[in-house]
């Protein structure tokens, strides 16, 4: 069966970036965590942010729309994975539930109805040059400003759902309360922005 | 051994990501996207500093939900709006949206 | 009548003025019998105060008996650092120009009733007269220089209402702001000097400053500069040479006005302010040599520009400017009763003389010499009062102006002998042009027949007062004579009422009188032989020498030189002034800042794109901004 040329090009890349780049970095990974330089924690924890890095880039340089909401459901479970190795399981399911379920499939159908795939989104405009900058700079502050500090602490606790649920329900109770509201609010309104005005067309 | 320093540096890298994302993207989708990718990395750092200084209340922990639930509904408002705007101009380019300019 | 009550003369005139010029629409005939009334009150009042002056006389003081009678507090700053008063100052030169402008100001008043009747406006001109006299008395009454000037300045305003008073006129209104701003000029130095003067006396008051000056308290450079722009005053207000062009344009005014003012009282305020400030002139000679040139110069040039002049009151004003160079001459060489005296004399035939042209002007509504003539039959009471007044004005025994003008001569013949010459030849070309007006007026063949026809004498409102000033013109001249002054009250004649060091007795030198005499006589005579019956001589004399007649009737050019100054310095100057205040003040700078900031607004219009990624990429950049400065701070 012959291939589409443009997943023929994606996977060229993909399979020359993936060996070129994610390769090695396994290997490195793997190596200092058998030499026993690094925890295996630790090495998940590479990895896990690997994915994330490789994930977030994806989503915001793909050309292809539906490559880059790909890419964020990607990211996003790393995230997930992220909260696991946090000793917060419960937000590891609630990330791959809303996320994964939830967003991205949102995500494709809006793709889906705007038609963005048979559209070619032009290349990126001219602020280029300035976002990246100012992004860079951005990255560069928020990462030094953590860089000084040190914290002597590690992971004590396992958060339990019990525990999550008595938080939630007991001491935040009026904010879950209005999150819900939030939520239906904006059912409500998505409804109501994107709804066709049938009645008009008729009455017309 | 990981430190928190780790998961600090990491929510920054991801959220300088998703900055560049917003500025950079043309398409209101994929402008959505790296707002979610932002979202994210808020929610690594609340986490993070909920496990490791917070063990008895972890409140940061229950921020994230919120701030699960939140992004959750803000996209899917969001994607109303652009659903809407794509039906009338059939384009989702955010630079053409320019009728308050000049 | 005490001599402290003499604030009243001021607030008679000043009462009715104001009354008048609020009301005089409203009153029956325009409030013209308040005015006489108020004249003849102020008239007899000021020889009321003329008595009551005989009876304290005092020798061997300037002008003697001075008392500073009635005096207010006007200005008061700084609790006595700045103080003037409003005080009346009545000695002899005041007691002969209360006589002079209350006398003058009563038959002028009466004449006018009768001459203006039916004018527009009659009311007004009745206020504006007021007005002036309250202006004229208080300079004459000032006992300080500051009020002395506030009063000269007023005297300038009434002048220029009444010369424009017939403003829809456009000559009319040119020549009352000529006048106003010709002796605005002069006005200037008279404040100057008025300054100065305070500024090393400290005082406005005359005696002070007198006595400050004779004491030597002047240093003798700066006083004379002082004295010489106090003098500028009294060359514009009086009309000498260079500022004697707004007077002849002047007679634009109603011709009871041009009596008044322009003959008799206002441009005498610069003899009389100078002869009150004479023993300071004293302290600096070469101030009064100025003085002296000046007068000299004057009663020349405006001499022989009378001579070829077609209009009957510019003749006569003229002769005003001619006579008052004689006044400053007589004052240049440091002889006040001399200068005072004709200063009399002249006031009462001169008056005279404009209200019997006026006559004549009422009569045939024409004002050029040309169109007249033969009007003796018709007009015989105005005929005979001017050939009194000319004869007195020429200078014949036993009118009045012979009197006075031989006293100036005899001075001149001893003090400065140059002068003397000068002043004989203007002697003599005043009497040819006196003769020459009156021949062509009233003598010869009725050259506009229209006009003959229509004139008819005037009524007993306008041939009283030419009578009485007639009288006047005839008998005025004997106040010199030392009995008849005595038997008036005063302590002898003029000259020994009126002087600087020491009172003069009055001799007659029969010699010189008839040298006197037979000069003005031989003026006459030319001026017959030149102008009697058809004038043919006349005619061939200007053709002999057209180009210095034009100059003559062009007054030397004089007129002409200012208007080009003006045109060029004072016109270039506003223009450059106004070049300026539009281009840089207007344009760049009112206009110029509004342009700028829209200027901006067109460029700066470009950042609201209305794209929002560069809205975002803006907050981005804020937010970045923000971030860097709170790690720095931290």
């Amino acid at each position: 069966m012959p291939l589409p040329a443009q997943l023929d090009r994606t996977i060229v890349t993909g399979t020359i970036m993936a060996s070129a780049i994610g390769l090695p970095y396994i290997v490195v990974l793997s190596v200092l965590g058998l030499m026993g330089r690094i925890s295996g924690a630790e090495v998940v924890w590479w990895l896990l942010a690997g994915l994330i890095l490789v994930g977030a880039i994806g989503s915001v340089t793909s050309n292809n729309v539906v490559h880059a909401a790909l890419s964020l459901v990607v990211a996003a479970m790393g995230v997930a994975g992220m909260f696991l190795l946090l000793a917060s399981e419960f937000l590891a399911l609630v990330q791959v539930l809303v996320y994964g379920g939830g967003v991205a499939i949102l995500l494709l159908f809006a793709l889906m109805m705007t038609n963005a795939s048979d559209d070619p989104i032009v290349v990126d405009g001219s602020q280029k040059p300035f976002g990246f900058g100012v992004a860079l700079i951005m990255g560069i502050v928020m990462v030094s400003a953590t860089v000084g500090a040190s914290w002597d602490a590690t992971i004590t606790t396992v958060v339990s759902f019990r525990d999550i649920g008595t938080r939630l329900y007991r001491d935040y109770g009026v904010p879950f309360e209005v999150a819900s509201l939030v939520l239906l609010v904006a059912l409500v309104g998505a409804i109501a922005i994107a709804r066709r005005d049938t009645e008009e067309s008729d009455a017309a | 051994m990981i430190s928190l320093n780790h998961y600090l540096a990491l929510s920054g890298v991801l959220f300088a990501l998703g900055f560049y994302g917003v500025l950079v993207r043309r398409s209101a989708i994929l402008i959505l996207i790296a707002v979610e990718l932002m979202l994210a990395a808020v929610s690594i750092n609340f986490v993070a500093f909920a496990s490791y200084l917070d063990a008895k209340l972890f409140t940061g922990v229950i921020f994230a939900i919120f701030v699960i639930t939140i992004a959750a509904a803000e996209v899917g408002l969001a994607l109303g709006i652009v659903l809407r705007i794509y039906r009338e101009r059939s384009t989702a380019n955010v630079d053409e949206a320019s009728t308050l300019k000049w | 009548m005490s001599m402290a009550m003499a604030g009243i003369l001021i607030a008679i005139p000043a009462s009715i003025f104001v009354l008048l010029a609020l009301t005089w629409k409203m009153l029956p005939r325009g409030g013209d019998f308040l005015v006489v009334l108020g004249f003849l009150a102020v008239w007899l009042l000021g020889l009321g105060i003329a008595a009551d002056f005989t009876k304290y006389f005092h020798e061997g003081v300037f002008a003697p008996n001075g008392a500073n009678a009635f005096a207010f507090d006007w200005i008061n700053i700084g609790d006595g650092l700045f103080h003037i008063q409003f005080s009346t100052w009545v000695d002899s030169i005041t007691v002969v120009m209360i006589v002079v402008v209350t006398t003058v100001a009563l038959m002028v008043a009466i004449y006018s009733t009768g001459y203006m009747r039916g004018e527009e406006r009659y009311g007004w001109y009745f206020a504006a007269l007021s007005l002036f006299v309250t202006a004229m008395l208080t300079l004459v009454l000032s006992g300080n220089l500051l009020q002395l000037y506030f009063a000269w300045e007023g005297v300038g305003l009434a002048s220029f209402l009444l010369i424009g008073f017939y403003w829809e006129r456009q000559s009319a209104a040119e020549a009352a702001k000529k006048a106003f701003i010709t002796t605005r000029v002069g006005d200037v130095g008279l404040l100057i000097g008025i300054v100065l003067l305070w500024r090393e006396a400290g005082t406005f008051d005359i005696q002070q400053i007198i006595e400050f000056a004779e004491h030597g308290g002047f240093n003798s450079t700066y006083l004379t500069v002082s004295m010489l722009f106090l003098f500028l005053g009294a060359v514009g207000k009086s009309a000498q040479f260079p500022l004697h062009v707004w007077l002849p344009d002047a007679m634009e005014g109603p011709t009871p006005v041009s009596a008044l003012i322009h003959a008799a009282t206002m441009v005498v305020a610069g003899v009389y302010l100078v002869a009150r400030m004479m023993p300071v002139f004293d302290v600096v000679p070469a101030a009064r040599e100025v003085v002296l040139y000046t007068g000299l110069i004057t009663a020349v040039m405006a001499a022989t520009m009378g001579l070829v002049s077609n209009d009957i009151k510019r003749v006569l004003a003229f002769s005003t400017v001619s006579q008052l160079g004689f006044m400053f001459v007589a004052l240049g060489m440091g002889a006040v009763g001399v200068a005072m005296f004709h200063l009399l004399t002249h006031a009462f035939f001169k008056a005279l003389l404009f209200l019997g042209s006026g006559s004549v002007i009422h009569a045939t509504h024409e004002q050029t010499v040309e169109h007249l003539g033969g009007l003796r039959k018709k007009l015989p009471i105005t005929t005979w009062t001017f050939c009194i007044g000319s004869l007195a004005l020429a200078g014949v025994i036993p009118f009045a102006g012979f009197w006075s003008k031989d006293e100036i001569l005899h001075t001149a013949m001893h003090d400065a002998p140059f002068a003397y010459v000068v002043l004989a030849a203007t002697a003599i070309l005043t009497a040819i042009y006196t003769t020459r007006v009156v021949l062509l007026t009233f003598w010869g063949e009725p050259k506009d027949h229209h006009a003959y026809e229509h004139a008819h004498e005037s009524g007993w409102t306008m041939a009283g007062p030419l009578v009485f000033l007639s009288i006047l013109a005839v008998f005025s001249g004997f106040v010199v004579f030392h009995s008849v002054g005595a038997a008036l009250g005063f302590p002898g004649g003029i000259l020994e009422t009126v002087y600087t060091e020491e009172p003069e007795l009055f001799h007659f030198d029969p010699v010189f009188a008839a040298t006197a005499v037979g000069m003005s006589l031989a003026g006459i005579g030319i001026g017959f032989a030149y102008w009697w019956g058809d004038a043919q001589r006349a005619v061939r004399a200007r053709a002999w020498a057209p180009e210095l007649h034009a100059l003559l009737v062009n007054r030397y050019y004089i007129d002409d030189l200012y208007q080009g100054i003006i045109d060029r310095v004072v016109l270039g100057l506003g223009g450059i002034v106004a070049a300026f205040e539009r281009h840089v003040v207007n344009e760049s700078g009112v206009d110029g800042g509004s342009q700028l900031i829209g200027w901006f607004g067109m460029r700066l219009k470009f950042l609201q794109t209305g794209r929002i990624p560069n809205y975002a990429l803006a907050m981005a950049v804020g937010v970045v901004v923000l971030a860097v400065m709170a790690f720095r701070s931290a």
